[in-house]
């Protein structure tokens, strides 16, 4: 209910009449269905038949003063609490984004801090420069992290990244960011052992920060606009490198059309991040790993993770990226009942009719083609492989976005070259 | 080293800035008018694809149907899911359809 009227507010709407039911969500039961549709059909009745009111016919926009830049003084303690009150959060810590910290922060780009990057749906928020600095300073980013995220923005904002129905679904998609190239070292973005692990400020707080600009400026909030089920603990931050060092292939943005020598970050929306032990370490064991354990029940953009180790064996046997993707679309099947579009004739996986096997036995490829799936390199020495899968929205795709690095770049990345953790050894 | 405790909370005000966005106002439209009785009239049902929005949708003809026998009802189904329909292809057909009804229950079913 409270995420419909948000929806209609949102497209200009505020007071289409909604009638909640009590059908079960993603009902396939007729009796369910009737049950639940006989008890508000009274009710659905009296939306289409009663007299509109004089606001139902011209709405009045309820007046709201100009929005205060500086919203709070005090201390520490009474900052966190305010913000959190107010739904500004994620329930961790915040930092306060003072003056000076956005500034320091706004040192990490040569844009105006009113330059508007992006407008992020539901509610069309615009992210100016000042607001990505604001949410990065709460984040606990770096201002070497800056270009980072005013790329993560215009991703985001791609209609092709399809954030308004992945960030509001129940499917509780995630944001999984992948970046490429010379700024991974400058920023300090972690490839190797551990990338998805806390304990690296680049790989944390640049997920964090996106999450709060997805929320703060855009507007999706928990259980109101984003209505995921389970929620997903990669809200907070699902961020890698590629080791492209180590990685015997060309690294992933080249493949997305970007020069190497270019920095850059993609982005698509898993709702699972999974690993799984290798069947074998040579290549028939690694590719065996990878087409039996993809999941039918996501079948839409899938990453491959794999480590370099597993990437430079199946690279020494003539394994390129394009046949590995290929391989896995091909090989990677089920029986058609095992297909939720077996069962739902495409529907939510975006297949049309005509593509799903009419006979339950029939094979059925999981993944809708070899341009769904991506293969990524990173992490430490080991026999785990990954998979990252996600939804299969119609036009879906992995959105890469240039990185733009600010003048002075250098000399920044020196003020921060040296804030790495040394551990104790004990 | 020495810290007076009471003299740093003191001095640790921290002035900060909004994360919340600006957004421009979406024009505000009113509801379609309405019919005051259904009998006799053509009510559209629009599906948005989802698995629940045929058996919803069904429910809500045989319902409608039985309470008003001169109503009739005219399907559509949108286009791409998860897409509004006004962005699609579909549009000019679209139009032309809501044009053809007197009303429109659309089921959300998600």
């Amino acid at each position: 209910m409270t995420d419909g009227r948000s929806a209609a507010s949102n497209k200009g709407m505020p007071l289409v009449r909604i009638v909640p039911e009590t059908v079960p969500c993603e009902c396939s039961v007729k009796e369910d269905a009737d049950a639940g549709i006989r008890s508000a059909m009274a009710h659905v009745i009296e939306a289409l038949t009663k007299p509109l009111s004089a606001e139902e016919q011209a709405p009045k926009r309820k007046e709201k003063g100009t929005p205060s830049r500086i919203v709070f003084n005090g201390q520490l303690e009474e900052f966190d609490r305010f913000f959190y009150k107010r739904g500004w959060g994620d329930g961790l810590p915040l930092r306060p984004p003072t003056e000076a910290a956005v500034r320091e922060m706004l040192a990490g780009t040569d844009l105006e801090p009113a330059h508007v990057v992006g407008e992020i749906v539901p509610r069309n928020g615009k992210a100016t420069v000042e607001k990505i600095a604001v949410n990065a300073v709460m984040a606990g980013a770096l201002p070497t992290h800056m270009p980072i995220l005013i790329a993560c923005v215009e991703a985001v904002a791609d209609p092709r990244a399809h954030l308004g129905a992945y960030g509001t679904s129940t499917g509780s998609w995630m944001p999984f960011w992948i970046i490429n190239g010379p700024v991974r070292n400058d920023a300090r973005v972690n490839s190797g052992s551990g990338a998805m692990s806390p304990g690296d400020i680049a790989n944390a707080a640049i997920g964090r920060t996106m999450g709060l600009i997805v929320k703060n400026v855009g507007g999706a909030r928990k259980a109101i606009e984003d209505m995921g089920v389970y929620g997903n603990p990669g809200k907070y931050s699902c961020v890698t490198g590629e080791n492209e060092e180590m990685s015997p292939w060309e690294p992933l943005h080249v493949e997305q059309g970007f020069a190497r020598d270019e920095s850059a970050v993609t982005l698509f929306f898993p709702n699972c991040y999974t690993q799984i032990w290798q069947y074998g370490s040579d290549d028939k064991g690694i590719l065996a790993t990878l087409i039996y354990n993809l999941p039918p029940g996501r079948s839409g953009l899938t990453c491959l993770l794999m480590t370099p180790t597993q990437a430079k064996t199946l690279a020494r046997k003539g394994w390129t990226k394009p046949m590995i993707r290929k391989y896995v679309y091909e090989y990677g099947r089920v029986p058609a009942y095992r297909h939720p579009s077996f069962h739902d004739g495409g529907g939510w996986t975006g297949r049309s009719p005509e593509t799903v096997p009419p006979n339950a036995m029939d094979s059925a490829a999981i993944v809708p083609s070899p341009d769904h799936i991506r293969l990524l390199v990173l992490g430490g020495p080991g026999a785990f492989m990954g998979l990252a899968c996600g939804g299969g929205l119609p036009g879906g795709q992995f959105v890469t976005k240039r990185i733009s690095l600010p003048s002075g770049w250098s000399k920044l990345v020196a003020k921060y070259r040296s804030l790495v953790p040394a551990y104790e050894r004990y | 080293m020495n810290v007076d405790v009471k003299t740093s909370q003191r001095i640790a005000d921290y002035e900060v800035l909004s994360p919340w966005a600006d957004a421009d106002p979406v024009p505000l439209r009113g509801l379609a008018p309405r019919p005051a009785d259904l009998a006799g009239k053509k009510i559209g049902l629009f599906s948005n694809r989802k698995r629940a929005a045929l058996l919803t949708l069904g429910a809500v003809e045989r319902e409608l149907l039985e309470k008003f026998p001169s109503a009739q009802t005219s399907w559509y189904e949108c286009t791409t899911i998860n897409t509004p329909e006004m962005l699609t292809e579909g549009k000019a057909k679209f139009v032309a359809w809501v044009g053809s009804v007197d009303a429109v229950v659309l089921s959300v079913a998600d």
